[in-house]
């Protein structure tokens, strides 16, 4: 998207901000750009809105190594809400961004001994082991932390990432079927779990890959890699099975996904294939 | 029954402040809630417990997604005689007398009850006796108490309201201005308020884990595992065959 920022004013940058922040987008680089072109100056005018920038500018300017402008920002807001938990958590990412892993650990550990509900903190901390590769570390911490917050679909995805990193498909599957039970009508998700059965292999759990498969492909017809997972489980369970009456159905599913995998490359455009294809950790 | 002229001076002293007074102390209320009350900090195993509660209700919901085996291995988690979750996580029931829930009533008896009996009486004092407005249609005889409070006439008709009558239909009635006005959930009904205060005895039921664990484990218990996928690869041999068939 490009953006003209000579004829923008600061309302609208103001309402650009809150759409990206509403979508959970972090387009870090234009915010940082059309803070310091625009809304830096005219932040006062934005009202109780301000405290939001704000916190949406530091994000991004962390994001771009601009540690000039978080620093500043975060001394704004700092001011205003002395001792805010919030706050420190902000200070906490600098040194985060700065490679200060020991400080950075120092300030979260002071949040979680102050509010220890408080889930954001113990996040970060597991993403600071993440950042410093100690990924066994991360992984037992994100199951420790998992144990208290269940219902974090979040942190299951991204514990269920960290396990496809080790190779553990078992574990990863589950945590997998863990973020499906938050959401059983994505048919990204169901496409996940088919993929990480397909790669655990064994007849069983490919059976257990064609039938996501074919959820995530009944959810969206236009799943282009479910189509191609469904027409390679085929081929594989048609390959090892013996039963002639199920091979014949096998060989006519497969055959069917691959005739439509044909069709769709020219029918559909790329884009709408190929823009569903991953699935976003938000 | 003769018609009543009623002074206007009463229109513009009696009628109206009422309405202005109750309304302003009404956002006063909601001010001052706001200034006193004291954000309540949850413990960590409540955040905990309330969380396994979600995971358990979604498995209910959605467990028919997952495999056999998964649906039971999650469910064993929750239900085991020995083991399960629900089971062996022992919670000490809320403790009803500490000295914060204490400092929480003390604070909206004193947000509720001390306006209501302060400005209630200052308003029966000061506006006493006076027949205020009409409603529009006749009413029987059994209203009188409830509109003419302060107005004791044997011969007035029931559909006249009385000063200290209209302050409560002002007090139960502008509910819907203060949402309009301060926005949802605003501190400034207080009929809202005691409608809680009355309902408190079951409001606080389910903070108690150890029944709400109870409840949620014996709905998981009769959950029996269905799969919804069962069907899924039949359906798509047909879609598969189908144009086959067509073509």
């Amino acid at each position: 998207m490009s953006l003209n920022y000579e004829k923008m004013s600061w309302s609208d940058v103001r309402d650009q901000f809150r759409t990206w922040r509403e979508e959970t987008g972090r387009h870090s680089e234009e915010v940082v750009q059309l803070w310091v072109a625009v809304l830096e100056d005219k932040v006062q005018k934005t009202g109780n809105e301000r405290h939001l920038i704000l916190e949406q500018v530091i994000i991004a300017a962390l994001d771009t190594a601009r540690f000039d402008i978080a620093t500043q920002c975060t001394k704004q807001l700092a001011l205003e809400f002395p001792g805010s938990l919030r706050v420190m958590k902000f200070k906490a990412m600098r040194y985060e961004a700065l490679e200060q892993y020991d400080e950075a650990d120092e300030v979260l550990d002071a949040i979680i001994a102050k509010d220890e509900t408080n889930a954001a903190p113990r996040k970060r901390k597991i993403a600071i082991l993440k950042a410093r590769g100690r990924r066994l570390e991360a992984i037992k911490e994100l199951s420790e932390y998992l144990k208290k917050f269940m219902s974090d679909q979040e942190a299951w995805h991204e514990l269920c990432n960290m396990y496809l990193a080790e190779g553990e498909f078992g574990k990863a599957a589950f945590c997998m079927e863990e973020v499906l039970l938050h959401n059983p009508h994505s048919h990204l998700i169901h496409q996940r779990l088919a993929e990480i059965r397909y790669t655990m292999g064994g007849v069983e759990n490919i059976e257990s890959a064609r039938t996501y498969y074919s959820q995530a492909l009944k959810l969206n017809p236009h799943n282009l890699r479910a189509l191609y997972g469904i027409y390679l489980c085929c081929n594989h369970l048609d390959n090892s099975r013996a039963v002639s009456s199920k091979r014949k159905e096998l060989q006519k599913l497969g055959q069917w996904a691959l005739e439509q995998i044909l069709t769709k490359k020219t029918i559909v455009p790329l884009e709408a294939a190929f823009g569903n294809l991953e699935i976003k950790s938000n | 029954m003769t018609e009543l002229l009623i002074d206007p001076d009463i229109r513009v002293w009696v009628f109206l402040p009422i309405v202005l007074i109750t309304f302003l102390v009404g956002i006063v209320r909601h001010y001052v809630s706001i200034l006193i009350s004291t954000q309540k900090k949850a413990e960590i195993t409540q955040i905990q417990d309330s969380q396994a509660m979600i995971r358990a209700r979604l498995l209910r919901e959605n467990g028919k997604y997952l495999s056999a085996q998964s649906f039971s291995m999650r469910k064993n988690y929750f239900n085991n005689e020995e083991t399960g979750y629900f089971k062996t996580q022992k919670r000490a029931p809320v403790a009803q007398n500490s000295s914060a829930m204490l400092t929480d009533m003390v604070k909206g008896n004193f947000i509720n009850v001390l306006p209501m009996v302060v400005i209630g009486g200052w308003i029966n004092w000061m506006f006493s006796g006076f027949v205020t407005t009409k409603v529009p249609f006749p009413l029987t005889l059994r209203f009188k108490p409830m509109l003419q409070r302060g107005v004791e006439l044997a011969s007035l008709d029931a559909a006249w309201v009385s000063s200290a009558s209209w302050y409560f239909l002002n007090v139960f009635g502008l509910r819907s201005i203060y949402t309009l006005v301060l926005g949802e959930n605003n501190h400034a009904d207080q009929t809202q308020a005691q409608a809680d205060a009355m309902t408190g005895a079951a409001m606080t039921m389910p903070q108690d884990p150890k029944a709400a664990f109870k409840a949620e484990w014996e709905a998981l218990e009769i959950t029996e595992y269905h799969n919804a996928l069962k069907n899924i690869d039949a359906d798509m041999l047909a879609i598969a065959s189908a144009p086959a068939v067509s073509s």
